[in-house]
């Protein structure tokens, strides 16, 4: 209908994915932590860091919003120091085409669980590529290996999909999305009586 | 003339709401003419307003309508709430920013922006000063220089002194009064008495948002005051008019011994540094304080640290107990907050004001009926379904004062619980304070009006950098009710 | 803030220093030679200690979690990966040589990252960054400035936090106790702080608009970010560092691995 995001509509993912790229700073220390213990069990963890896509799409519900709320998450957790560098840039911008292309495939027509909680996986699967290309992740004996996988999309389905899905509805409660979202053709009939 | 604006049957509705706002209002302005929108709370003012500058609906989707709709190229809108409506952190940036928008070239910026702030008399400002350390009254001059470099052919103002002192409001309007030239100017403002020499043209809307009188200033003045009056409207001698016809009677200054509260070398911080301090106060039952001063004097400072919402130290007693720093004083204190939006923790006017009550476990029923018969007295009962943040700023602050004297606490303190009212929402609200003050509740109060100060406090505080140098007793308060 | 010099790395052009950066991100992930990598690593550290430009204990505190990330990265690779060579087996932990040092080539190259990131963020202001980016970088102007808006909010946000912990003390919210309000309080705290970014983030859109900022119009700029000199030493410097990290590790390796990769089609 009209060409591209508008200026409120960029803002407003912006703004909340700064939130999220705070989020994911101190995300990044508290994953650290973890990930010693080994046998994956901070894979589970690993979700967090696509729930700016995810948040962000089933609030404003337009094309470009997922990959752009990831890519502004992670580049706002890139310039408050990131102790993983440009690295995050990167994996900002490969997760956020994981959960795109996945709305995508629904024509950005459904906002349930089970399309964000697939979209999380899209996500999960842009990370495991540039894992498999950085961190010789193929070098890993196969029962760990799908350990790592398998952890990984069960937390960023929990993560990423069912609790970013719980955090939309709660705002939705807010009325805070009659803002973003466009009003209905009902109200616009109304107009007639 | 030359109309500049013209709108045929506008019609506006907000989306699932089952009134419309607007039904058929008609609009004409002409070039250069100085217009005033006045009506009671509510009625869509600002809303309409918004529709003027073409912010509605291009930035804010509302669905609307009109046969006809002819808005000018370039509009300057300056907004109610000081706090929203700058883009960047710096000044010198925020008046750039309408520069680049304008695409001025960047070596005669410099000298623009100067330009524009020695205008609004902000010249004494640092260029490169950060706009949240300005005070309320340089942030709404900062806001109309942005607007000047915009040089609009008309200049749409919401209330723009609302927040300010009597010295900043009387600043800003002389400033709007010096840079007027021949624009065309619409002003929404509940207070006629500041803008009467600058407007030619008053258009009044009644609380359903039709238009009730269309005249130049003069014939309002000497034709329609009775209709101001009978919709609330401020007009110039409102409050002599609602002394004459209420019975005077000498002030009854308490006689209840034993102070409510005491204060004592009493210190309010903000990081780390005392914004605020008392030498020795008593505060006895009964009392009405008011507290005065310019803007950034400490005022709230002052109240949110007797609140215990800020580090405070020295002595401090509650009906004879020491209060123990940071405690929780909501159930001896109800507070009002001076931004309205600060207080609301609920998703529904209604829920906002039931939410104290919830808490102390009252019965729905007894809620409902509570809950209802305050929101109709605070002409707030047909937005009870609303969202807080969807009303008008009259209604946010009724609300915000309605959640705060809803649970009886012994203690009121309001900051400016006043502003941005039409006359009869405020005397409404007066009235019903001096009722609790008369059934022994202690009133602290902060207001910038001078006819409240001496119509209703019993005691006024004259607050000055930081600290109270004034502490007079106002023994002849004119207007005590029965 | 703390003392704060401003060093020449804070004069480069930002999308420069970007561009250069993320090729040096790039050549570091075809470095597969430990050997290369741990002068490379140390080098960006001299780098990084000289020129970052804020005071000793900023900076050790930011490179805490380095250590961390050292650490965590390095270890799963060094315990479960694969390998011929074996040190220690037990139970389902199998470390080899070849895991090992694969582990430790990981650990670095994270921290090499790390360090080269610190150092673009810590000598760059975001303001002079999104100028830059839509001078040089043709960035859409929309984008650029919603981030600078986005940027100025995260202090408000934090005052905006204290707010609704007094409006929440005042109405009396903390009163509730137990495990519901726990939940309560979190859910008080985080719904509110969102939804509340999002309506200044509207309120400042309607603002922009209403300052006759549109999205696809040509623009001038306050702030001209323009090229100099030490956009010159900026390349030379990184180009020295990672010539000499190839030298140095040729003619005196640490270590006699030249590949850490399990199964390498040798192409050099
Ligand atoms: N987003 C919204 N959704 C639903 N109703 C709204 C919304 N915004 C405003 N309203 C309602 O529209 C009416 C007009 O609001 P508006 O802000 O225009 O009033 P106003 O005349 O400026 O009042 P005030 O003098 O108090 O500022 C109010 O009753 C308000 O509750
Ligand atoms: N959140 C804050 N952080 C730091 N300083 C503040 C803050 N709020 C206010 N101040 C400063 O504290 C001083 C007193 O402010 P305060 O808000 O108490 O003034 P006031 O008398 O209530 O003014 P007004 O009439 O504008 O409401 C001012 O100098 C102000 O700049
Ligand atoms: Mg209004
Ligand atoms: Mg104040």
């Amino acid at each position: 209908m009209n060409k591209g995001l508008k200026l409120t509509d960029v803002l407003v993912t912006i703004v909340i994915s700064i939130v999220f790229g705070v989020v994911y700073k101190l995300w990044g220390p508290l994953y650290n932590v973890v990930k010693p213990l080994g046998l994956h069990i901070d894979q589970l963890m690993y979700g967090m860091w696509f729930i700016a896509a995810t948040v962000a799409f089933l609030l404003i519900r337009k094309p470009g919003v997922a990959l752009l709320a990831e890519v502004t998450a992670s580049s706002g957790e890139f310039l408050m120091g990131s102790e993983y560098g440009l690295e995050v840039l990167l994996y900002g911008v490969f997760q956020g085409l994981g959960a795109e292309l996945v709305f995508l495939l629904f024509f950005y027509r459904r906002f349930d669980v089970v399309v964000v909680s697939l979209a999380a996986i899209g996500s999960a699967i842009g990370s495991i590529v540039l894992d498999a290309s950085k961190g010789y992740i193929g070098d890993l004996a196969l029962w760990n290996l799908s350990l790592y996988i398998s952890a990984r999309v069960i937390g960023s389905i929990l993560l990423a999909g069912i609790f970013a899905h719980i955090l939309v509805k709660a705002l939705e409660k807010t009325g805070v999305t009659s803002l973003l979202r466009q009003s209905s053709a009902a109200d616009h009939d109304a107009l007639n009586r | 003339m030359e109309p500049i604006i013209d709108l045929k049957k506008l019609r506006l509705k907000f989306p699932g709401e089952e009134r419309l706002l607007l039904k058929d209002t008609n609009l004409t302005i002409y070039k250069g003419e100085k217009v005033l929108l006045l009506g009671p709370s509510g009625c869509g003012k600002s809303t309409l307003l918004q529709v003027l500058g073409g912010i509605i609906p291009r930035s804010i989707d509302v669905p609307m309508k009109a046969e006809h709709r002819q808005l000018p190229n370039s509009v300057g809108y300056v907004f109610q709430d000081p706090e929203c409506q700058f883009c960047m952190p710096y000044v010198d940036e925020e008046i750039a920013f309408v520069l680049e928008n304008l695409q001025v070239p960047r070596v005669e910026m410099r000298d623009k922006i100067t330009e524009y702030l020695r205008k609004v008399g902000l010249h004494d400002v640092p260029l490169h000063t950060k706009i949240n350390s300005l005070s309320g009254g340089q942030k709404q001059r900062l806001a109309i220089a942005s607007i000047l470099a915009l040089e609009p052919e008309v200049l749409l103002l919401d209330e723009p002194t609302a927040m300010l002192d009597p010295y900043g409001t009387k600043q800003v309007w002389s400033t709007i009064l010096d840079i007027m030239t021949d624009q065309t100017l619409i002003v929404v403002e509940h207070k006629i008495d500041h803008v009467i020499d600058l407007i030619e043209r008053i258009i009044v809307f009644d609380e359903s948002g039709e238009i009730l009188v269309d005249s130049p200033k003069k014939e309002v003045i000497d034709r329609h005051l009775p209709l101001l009056k009978s919709h609330g409207i401020w007009y110039p001698g409102v409050w002599e008019e609602y002394l004459s016809c209420k019975v005077r009677r000498e002030s009854s200054t308490s006689t209840s011994s034993g102070s409510i509260m005491i204060m004592k070398d009493f210190h309010v911080y903000r990081k780390k540094e005392v914004y605020a301090s008392v030498d020795e106060l008593k505060i006895d039952q009964g009392e009405w304080i008011t507290v005065v001063g310019e803007n950034g004097a400490g005022k709230s400072t002052l109240l949110l640290g007797m609140m215990q919402l800020l580090k405070t130290s020295g002595d401090y007693e509650i009906h004879g107990v020491r209060v123990i720093p940071k405690i929780d004083l909501s159930r001896k204190i109800a507070y009002v907050f001076q931004n309205p939006e600060f207080q609301f923790v609920a998703h529904s006017v209604f829920d906002e004001v039931a939410f104290s009550l919830r808490l102390e476990g009252e019965e729905e029923s007894v809620i409902e009926k509570k809950v209802d018969e305050l929101l109709t007295k605070f002409s707030l009962f047909d937005h009870r379904h609303k969202h807080p943040y969807q009303l008008s700023m009259g209604q946010k602050r009724r609300l915000s004062v309605a959640t705060a004297i809803l649970n009886k606490q012994k203690i009121l303190l309001l900051d400016e619980p006043t502003f941005g009212q039409d006359s009869k929402n405020t005397f409404e609200l007066l009235e019903l304070l001096e009722k609790e003050r008369k059934a022994g509740t202690v009133i602290v109060m902060i207001t910038h009006d001078e006819r409240i100060v001496e119509n209703f406090a019993t005691r006024k505080w004259m607050m000055k950098e930081g600290k109270i140098v004034e502490d007079t007793f106002v023994t002849k308060r004119k207007a005590v009710y029965s | 803030m703390n003392a704060m010099k401003e060093t020449w790395m804070y004069h480069i052009n930002p999308t420069f220093k970007l561009f250069v950066m993320l090729v040096v991100f790039i050549l570091i992930l075809l470095i597969h030679n430990p050997n290369t990598l741990l002068n490379v690593t140390m080098l960006l550290f001299l780098l990084f200690l000289l020129f970052n430009g804020h005071s000793l204990k900023v900076v050790l505190l930011l490179l805490l979690p380095f250590l961390l990330i050292f650490v965590s990265t390095s270890s799963s690779m060094i315990m479960f990966g694969k390998g011929d060579t074996t040190w220690v087996k037990w139970g389902l932990i199998h470390i080899t040589e070849e895991s090992f040092f694969r582990g430790i080539h990981i650990g670095l190259r994270a921290l090499a990252f790390g360090l080269l990131g610190l150092l673009f963020s810590l000598t760059t202001k975001p303001v002079n960054l999104f100028y830059s980016l839509m001078q040089q970088a043709r960035l859409s102007p929309k984008y650029a400035y919603s981030f600078l808006a986005g940027y100025r909010l995260i202090p408000i946000m934090l005052e905006e936090f204290q707010v609704i912990h007094r409006a929440m003390k005042v109405r009396g919210v903390g009163r509730q106790k137990g495990w519901s309000g726990i939940v309560n309080k979190l859910k008080a705290y985080t719904i509110p702080l969102l939804s509340q970014s999002i309506r200044r983030a509207f309120r400042i859109g309607v603002a922009m608009e209403a300052k006759q900022f549109t999205t696809n119009a040509k623009r001038t700029y306050y702030y001209k970010i323009g090229f100099s000199k030490r956009d010159l030493y900026f390349v030379c410097v990184i180009s020295l560092i990672l010539t000499s990290a190839y030298i140095l590790s040729t003619h005196f390796p640490y270590v006699p691995i030249q590949d850490v990769r399990y199964e390498t089609t040798l192409t050099l």
